[in-house]
């Protein structure tokens, strides 16, 4: 591991992954409260622009599941009774609140067991459609109109359209920054390995806006003055899934020696690849960006054009990134019990062969119990490409 | 005990009527399809209704099909069939019964695949989703399903509720999720209209919308009948009873089939004839879907004296006085704001009690009105959508209300793989031991 006493980025990086939301424990000291969240459909420029640090709520595949198992049924998606099992342990014990969006039926359906079990001054459901329809637009705007008004309601501070815009354009800085770390994984040798860019996507997931940006520029400058890390071009995989936060399957997936070069995760691109509109009224540009721009697979887009249509809709965003990143395989990594993620399986991966591009499928439990059984699958999928 | 499951015995002679309905649905998708009449795939307890049948739709209810194929043991080969196309086994079993179902179907060029039960679903002409109302795989299903038939056109329409809030009165919002889902609803009917090249009848739909309006009472009506001591209908029967509301809502023949329960029941009541001779515990079906393929556990229930006056399962009606809607002249208004008045017609309850959810209260009010002794919940693995919280509800209910005895029993709704008759009915019977204890000791 990197001296955390050096101070320069990754090691920061590193910092911050080992003792997830180590900087925003240290800010609650200081009064700077933070507010937690689930997935990546809630918008955390309104969040930030009502004075807190979006922290996301991540679960941590090395620890067991114990104290959940007695109000989080097991049907449940692993990754949340993970993340609840440690909210219940105190690992998020300086949130001020938490944030539940209405994304899959494991996530909108525990509202209340979160709201029961882990008392904190504030939470709220917000109702996030699944379309992105003229109507869905509006009922949405709506939507974040009441997520405002709660949060107003909970400081006793309104939220001014300025500070909304200065959040906006935070958020899109943060993802410039990211982008151009990304940016440094297309070489033939990447600069930045795919386990030191899950370091980094988890890290800033816990930091004021501002601070995840100059972060990641940090990181950015950092590993642009490496040397070509390997004499030998690595097989170039994307890893595609929703809430993989650790370095565990990376890990394999690199010392079989492939190297992660792109992701299709929802700590990942999925946030950093497009852009807000600044528009007049900030909260339509969220609106739009959320509905439009986050693809997440429970969003349903469906343009009435063909199927062929649909599927370049739903995943054409999948060819782009194996074409600038040079992929030359995919690994798809679903948790089990997880609808949205699930039936897309079969589409999917057809499309990725589409493209001429090898798609390994893989069902997880986020238990690294698992970890076992998956390097042999890896390992030997990737020999197939060797 | 197979033979005993096969000859499920029905309390009621409304229930007895039900397996015939259902096939009468069946056979009516796939006579509309050989006629060339519009069918959709589509989902029950989905806004929908009135629509379909304004618009000469025959619905081919996709959940349903797979829930046949499970109560006749012959979910197996498709759940198979799409575990070989990827699907997980830990995915919704209704969906993934019906995905391997259509795997088959394209693997076969588009014949049924062999000796498909009741003689299999017809391929729809256009598949009707939707968003919240009532699950994850009412939007992803369609999603998947194109993936085997990719000329089926899909149309989702959003139907979104205020979520519970204790510090907020949920009519402070209601005005905007209502302009949605009406919106929502004129979609679906634009849809299709495209599809169909036929206009919307709107007189016919307001006289469809007042006959659910009624047919909705009728239910409520009949059901609430089930009070009294002994209990004339309990929850096994309540699960073939549910079919002309879920499936045929918009239709004389559902509001038919209500009445005649409703006179059925009164009788019963009047001769104090109930499920069991001698009763002895009252119980209440919590939450959870049933596990089709083993249906005679409400039969067990039986043997040992216990009935289920009520379950919240399947009971997706309230009586329309007490939504307390306000006069309105749309249809489409009507049927919007009438589902969304029901789901959040436990809220006001619920802000009442400390600490309490609407999903209590509703438990509360059941446990209540039909004098019940234990809950019994059954958790379906595959399924999230009603299975998620059930701990939570157990807890609370307790907490905030009273000790009473309750029972999470542990299936799936299609998949029988994990069913073990003997392990059930062993839970059951140490169930009915503390039910006993706790009834004695009141």
């Amino acid at each position: 591991m990197t001296n955390r006493a050096n101070g320069n980025g990754l090691a920061k990086v590193d910092s911050y992954y080992e003792d997830y939301g180590s900087r925003a424990r240290a800010l609650a000291k200081e009064g700077k409260r933070s507010i937690g969240y689930i997935s990546a459909a809630v918008p955390l420029e309104i969040i930030s622009a009502a004075g807190f640090v979006p922290v996301r709520i991540k679960g941590d595949p090395g620890k067991a599941v114990t104290k959940a198992d007695s109000r989080m049924e097991t049907l449940v998606c692993p990754f949340l009774r993970s993340a609840f099992d440690l909210t219940l342990d105190g690992r998020y014990d300086y949130l001020d609140g938490i944030v539940i969006p209405h994304t899959c039926d494991s996530v909108s359906r525990t509202y209340d067991v979160w709201k029961h079990s882990v008392p904190l001054p504030y939470y709220h459901f917000l109702n996030v459609p699944h379309l992105d329809d003229g109507p869905s637009m509006e009922f949405f705007i709506h939507i974040l109109r009441t997520f405002i008004k709660s949060l107003e309601r909970h400081t006793g501070k309104e939220i001014s359209n300025e500070s909304l815009k200065n959040a906006v354009e935070a958020y899109n800085e943060n993802r410039r920054a990211m982008r151009a770390v990304y940016d440094l994984r297309k070489p033939d040798r990447p600069l930045i390995s795919g386990v030191e860019m899950m370091k980094l996507l988890s890290a800033v997931k816990a930091l004021p806006v501002d601070e995840s940006t100059a972060l990641a520029r940090k990181v950015a400058d950092e590993v642009k003055g490496r040397k070509k890390s390997s004499p030998r071009k690595p097989v170039r995989v994307m890893l595609v899934g929703d809430q993989i936060d650790d370095t565990a399957l990376i890990e394999i997936i690199e010392n079989a020696g492939a190297q992660v070069v792109m992701d299709d995760l929802s700590v990942g691109s999925k946030l950093y690849f497009s852009d807000m509109e600044a528009t007049r009224d900030p909260v339509d540009g969220i609106a739009k960006y959320y509905l439009e721009k986050v693809s997440l697979p429970t969003f349903y887009r469906d343009s009435g054009g063909s199927y062929e249509e649909n599927l370049e809709l739903r995943f054409g965003h999948l060819k782009r990134f194996v074409s600038e990143f040079s992929v030359d395989a995919v690994i798809l990594l679903v948790y089990k019990n997880c609808d949205p993620y699930g039936f897309e399986v079969p589409a999917t991966t057809t499309y990725v062969e589409s493209l001429g591009t090898p798609v390994y499928y893989l069902e997880d439990e986020y238990s690294s119990s698992s970890l076992g059984r998956l390097k042999t699958r890896i390992e030997a999928f990737l020999e197939t490409l060797a | 005990m197979a033979e005993e499951r096969k000859q499920r015995m029905t309390a009621t002679a409304a229930a007895a009527k039900v397996p015939k309905m259902v096939r009468a649905n069946f056979t009516a998708n796939l006579k509309a399809k050989e006629e060339g009449r519009p069918v959709a795939f589509s989902f029950i307890v989905n806004c929908y209704d009135e629509i379909l049948r304004a618009m000469d739709i025959v619905p081919a209810w996709a959940e349903s099909y797979s829930g046949i194929c499970a109560a006749k043991h012959d979910a197996r080969r498709f759940l198979e069939k799409a575990e070989s196309q990827n699907f997980s086994r830990s995915l919704c079993t209704y969906a993934t019964c019906g995905l391997g179902f259509e795997a088959w179907r394209k693997e076969l060029g588009g014949e049924m695949p062999p000796d498909a039960p009741w003689g299999g679903i017809a391929k729809p002409d256009f598949i009707l989703g939707t968003g919240q109302m009532l699950c994850d795989p009412r939007y992803k299903w369609p999603q998947a399903v194109q993936h085997y038939m990719p000329d089926v056109p899909a149309y989702i329409g959003g139907f979104y509720w205020p979520p519970y809030d204790e510090n907020m009165d949920q009519r402070e919002v209601e005005d905007y999720y209502l302009k949605y889902a009406v919106k929502e609803l004129k979609g679906a009917i634009t849809f299709i209209e495209k599809q169909t090249q036929k206009k919307m009848d709107w007189a016919k739909l307001e006289g469809l919308t007042d006959l659910v309006d009624r047919t909705w009472d009728m239910f409520i009506d009949a059901y609430e009948l089930r009070k009294a001591v002994p209990a004339p209908m309990d929850t096994g029967d309540a699960m073939n009873t549910m079919v002309p509301l879920a499936f045929m809502l918009g239709t004389q023949e559902a509001y038919d089939f209500y009445k005649a329960l409703y006179d059925e029941l009164k009788e019963k009541n009047t001769r104090k004839e109930g499920v069991v001779e001698n009763e002895k515990y009252r119980l209440l079906w919590g939450a959870g879907l049933p596990p089709w393929f083993a249906l005679s556990d409400f039969q067990y229930f039986n043997s040992k004296g216990a009935v289920f006056p009520a379950e919240r399962t399947y009971r997706e009606a309230e009586r329309i006085d007490r939504l307390h809607l306000p006069k309105l002249s749309d249809p489409l208004e009507r049927i919007a704001l009438r589902w969304m008045r029901y789901w959040t017609n436990w809220y006001d309850a619920a802000r009442k009690r400390k600490d309490s959810i609407p999903e209590v209260e509703r438990l509360i009010e059941y446990i209540e009105d039909y004098k019940i002794d234990g809950v019994v919940f059954h958790q379906a693995f595959s399924c999230r959508t009603w299975h998620s919280g059930i701990m939570l509800q157990a807890q609370i209910l307790k907490k905030v209300y009273k000790e009473i005895p309750i029972l999470v029993l542990e299936g799936d709704i299609v998949d029988i793989s994990s069913y073990n008759e003997a392990d059930v009915h062993a839970r059951i019977d140490a169930f009915i031991e503390v039910v006993d204890n706790f009834t004695k000791r009141r």
